[in-house]
């Protein structure tokens, strides 16, 4: 059934994807509603949230917080926008992707026009993604019913229908980059930095006065006008200000059309594997390296294994510190600026005071304490990261580009120990730059925070990264990359669920101790927790002993 | 001569299927060795037990003297491998690429780099991903010669090459072979095996059919002889004689059509009792010999079209 046509066939493709972010997003909205009861226990701590909304309100406009669906719409206004990344990946490489393997060409052998052979594609990721936004819609509603939210079932669809409506907008202009681009990675690269320029558009008008016009120019302020879950009558305010707009809903459906529309038209009319010529203005300057001269290359990065990875990662490792060091400084700079708002709002909100008491770990009068909290997010990232290069690695060997490499005289160890050397590197980097950046911040906002502590809670999430790497690198000796990279992911949520949530049910140490984020511990308030480093080293070490005898011994790739 | 190559009953399998079978064969050390096959056969999974990337599960095979799995970093020094399908970094330049593994080679003569570079006309200055099949190979096939290896080890070679890229090719090994060194390559094109190597194994659904020399292969031969005569002579006269397999009575009833193994002396004396109008006999190519392997599960199969 699935092969019966190319739009089958490219469902198929996503059928992961669909029950992946759709029941991922959806169980978080979910939690997040199943928790705002507590939140807003007593009407002092329904005063402080909304006080708190009001300063975070760059994040979100923050409407109705004491209620479920309004809550959920502001704490998700921003996270919810995560859900682009997979239609700007999957419509990167719908067209592009297919032209780099050189499968189009023999899929466009078939006597069906190329526009049709476009459009059935487009068509899937439209299916896709409304798939999940009837997910999300379905738990966002089963979230609201179990907290007796005001908003019904045709709100949440509603709401299920915006996000896909914004994500369907970014894989559009995914499309249409990708015909300008000859990769697909330029392509994702492009939109993505223009999700974040559109996501920073947005925030402008919510904190500069009179600047809604230039917010107007961003798609996300389209997605934010509308706010299905919060059914303004109840609140008193007008109906017309809440609630879905349609209006809203139009612009963003017309973008999707507009974009997807000029994409296929553009692919219809270029050749396949080329890309739309743009005018002689517009083209970057080619280097002319003439063939005589284009050896020797005399490039640093081409001299050994670990130079090789080294220059490989080196790109990703440049756009990660940027979020990871940028989000630690930021944070330094945010928890001095809301140091009222917290107090305020700890006195009045027994459950987020308990939550952060438990996770920052250290009395709430310091604003070490919040940031100990924030912090554990750094060694997430780092983990993310990880994951990614983990990735990368057993890729490499599945696609066979370990074949030449170890037709040399590299022993296999050397190999894997040399890649995995250059990710050492890169992450020590980073926990380096990411201390450089937190102590400028900490300078610059005058937030007191101990220099010993604060180089032991960034540089101690190296390790962190180095093991989620290393248990990467083992479980390929054996799996495929979809389901090494699937499985470590998995493994990074349950730890991270773990961590944030177990506190709250008050689950056991030896539970909490099931997480890799547990011997991060809180080194902010309390300095570096020596032995459980060493330990979370030494666990790492052994994962990678344990990969290396693996990748010694077995059949390399393609077998 | 001594063996550069030695291979005695070599098995893979991966888990509940087939890979190869109780291979074994010798390469003589400056010889060309062709390995021949059709897909699936094994000749693959053959290389990449010689180059370590594959591990036996019983047998063994050496390279040099050394063990292939145990002493795989002493055997790449002495190898120039071409995979049978070419992975690499698509965003690094021919030249990078050619760079990276002279390298981890130790370095190489980059005169010879460049002399190479320029007999296969590829330009090194493009990225891997913008290059055509054909000049994808030729980096293969460049970075598997620039450090001019003792042993060549090469998976279908000319896979994608255009003739006259393969002359060059061609000459390049005839190079390498005067040179004293060893070729050890494998391939679909008979023509190319026939023309460039002095020895040949058959493998078939991964156990080894046949090894021999190209002219040993040929001596096999089993020989179409048409004969016809001036009057209908009795397919009898043939049948039983040394060396006949088949006969037949072509549809004028004057001719006849014989398989003949081995020398035909017996059918030319039953044949002189005749008066022969016209007598001729066709000598299998290699590829001939090749199909017999593969057709009818190795049994005798008509050549008809090659009768003339």
């Amino acid at each position: 059934m699935w092969f019966r046509s190319v739009y089958l066939k490219t469902l198929r493709d996503f059928r992961v994807a669909i029950l992946g972010w759709g029941v991922g997003m959806g169980l978080l909205m979910y939690v997040v509603l199943a928790a705002v009861p507590s939140l807003v226990a007593t009407a002092a701590a329904r005063a402080a949230l909304v006080s708190l909304g009001g300063t975070f309100s760059w994040l979100a406009e923050p409407i109705a917080l004491g209620t479920p669906g309004g809550y959920v719409t502001w704490k998700y206004g921003l996270t919810i926008l995560a859900m682009a990344i997979w239609p700007l990946i999957a419509c990167s490489r719908l067209l592009r992707g297919e032209e780099e393997r050189g499968s189009l060409d023999a899929l466009l052998s078939l006597p069906r026009g190329r526009g049709r052979v476009a459009l059935e594609k487009l068509a899937a990721v439209w299916t896709a993604l409304l798939g999940m936004g009837l997910l999300i819609a379905l738990l966002a509603f089963a979230g609201g019913k179990s907290v007796s939210a005001d908003f019904g079932l045709f709100d949440a669809l509603l709401f299920g229908l915006n996000v896909a409506l914004i994500c369907g907008v970014f894989g559009s202009l995914a499309l249409l980059l990708s015909q300008f681009t000859q990769e697909r990675g330029t392509a994702s690269g492009l939109t993505g930095g223009l999700l974040l320029v559109f996501v920073v558009l947005d925030m402008v008008h919510r904190i500069i006065p009179n600047t809604e016009w230039l917010s107007r120019l961003s798609p996300v302020y389209y997605y934010n006008l509308s706010k299905p879950l919060v059914p303004a009558s109840s609140y008193g305010v007008p109906s017309s200000s809440y609630g879905a707009n349609p209006g809203a809903m139009l612009v963003l459906l017309a973008l999707c059309v507009l974009l997807s529309g000029a994409a296929v038209w553009l692919f219809a009319r270029r050749d396949v594997g080329g890309t739309v010529a743009l005018p002689s203005f517009l083209r970057l300057p080619e280097r002319a390296v003439r063939p005589e001269r284009a050896l020797p290359v005399n490039a640093w990065s081409l001299r050994s294994v670990y130079t090789r990875s080294l220059g490989m990662i080196a790109v990703p490792t440049f756009w990660w510190t940027l979020v990871i060091a940028g989000f630690a400084g930021w944070m330094v700079v945010v928890v001095k600026q809301i140091e009222a708002q917290m107090t305020s709002l700890y006195a009045s909100s027994p459950l987020l005071k308990e939550e952060i008491t438990k996770v920052g770990g250290g009395d709430l009068a310091t604003n070490a304490t919040f940031l100990s909290f924030l912090f554990v997010f750094l060694p997430l990232l780092l983990m993310a990261f990880a994951v990614t290069q983990a990735n990368r690695w057993s890729a490499d060997e599945e696609d066979g580009r370990l074949e030449l490499v170890l037709s040399t005289p590299q022993p296999r160890l050397r190999v894997l120990l040399g890649r995995f050397a250059a990710l050492t590197t890169a992450t020590v980097i980073m926990g380096v730059l990411t201390l450089a950046a937190t102590a400028l911040a900490s300078a610059a906002t005058g937030l007191q925070l101990d220099g010993g502590n604060l180089a032991a809670a960034t540089l101690s999430m190296i390790p962190l990264g180095l093991l989620v790497a290393a248990l990467g690198y083992l479980l390929s000796g054996w799996l495929r990359t979809a389901l090494d990279t699937g499985l470590l992911s998995f493994l990074l949520v349950i730890w991270f669920f773990i961590s944030f949530v177990g506190p709250d049910l008050n689950w056991s140490d030896a539970v909490l101790r099931l997480s890799a984020f547990y011997y991060y511990g809180t080194p902010l308030l309390h300095g570096l927790p020596l032995l459980d480093t060493l330990g979370v080293l030494a666990v790492g070490i052994v994962a990678l002993a344990l990969a290396s005898v693996r990748f010694v011994r077995k059949d390399i790739g393609r077998s | 001569m001594t063996a550069i190559i030695e291979v005695d009953n070599l098995t893979k399998r991966y888990g509940s299927k087939r890979g190869i079978i109780d291979v074994s064969f010798q390469v003589e050390e400056g010889e060309v060795f062709g390995f021949l096959g059709p897909n699936g056969a094994g000749k693959t999974t053959t290389i990449r037990l010689l180059m370590a990337l594959l591990r036996a599960n019983a047998g063994r095979a050496r390279i040099a003297g050394l063990d292939c799995w145990q002493q795989s970093v002493e055997i790449k020094r002495l190898i120039g491998y071409l995979p049978g399908e070419l992975a690499l970094d698509p965003n690094l330049t021919g030249g990078q690429i050619l760079e990276y593994f002279g390298h981890l080679r130790g370095g190489i003569d980059q005169a010879y780099l460049k002399q190479l570079i320029a007999r296969l006309d590829v330009d090194p200055s493009r990225k891997f991903r913008q290059y055509s099949s054909g000049n994808k190979r030729k980096i293969g096939i460049i970075q598997a010669f620039m450090h001019r290896p003792r042993l060549l080890i090469l998976d279908e070679p000319t896979n994608g090459l255009d003739p006259l890229n393969q002359q060059e090719f061609d000459r390049m090994v005839k190079e390498v072979r005067d040179d004293g060194r060893t070729v050890f390559l494998s391939s679909h094109i008979l023509t190319e095996v026939e023309q460039t190597c002095h020895r040949v194994a058959i493998i078939r659904e991964g156990q080894l059919v046949r090894v021999g020399s190209v002219e040993e292969l040929k001596d096999i031969k089993r020989q179409e002889i048409t004969l016809t005569f001036a009057n209908a002579v009795p397919i009898e006269a043939f049948k039983g004689l040394a060396g006949v397999e088949q006969v037949e009575t072509l549809a004028d009833g004057h001719t006849l059509r014989l398989s003949v193994q081995g020398q035909a002396d017996a059918v030319i004396k039953a044949a002189a009792q005749h008066s022969v109008v016209t007598l001729t006999s066709h000598e299998p190519s290699l590829e001939d010999i090749f199909l017999r392997y593969y057709e009818g599960d190795g049994q005798a199969v008509k050549e008809a079209s090659h009768v003339v």
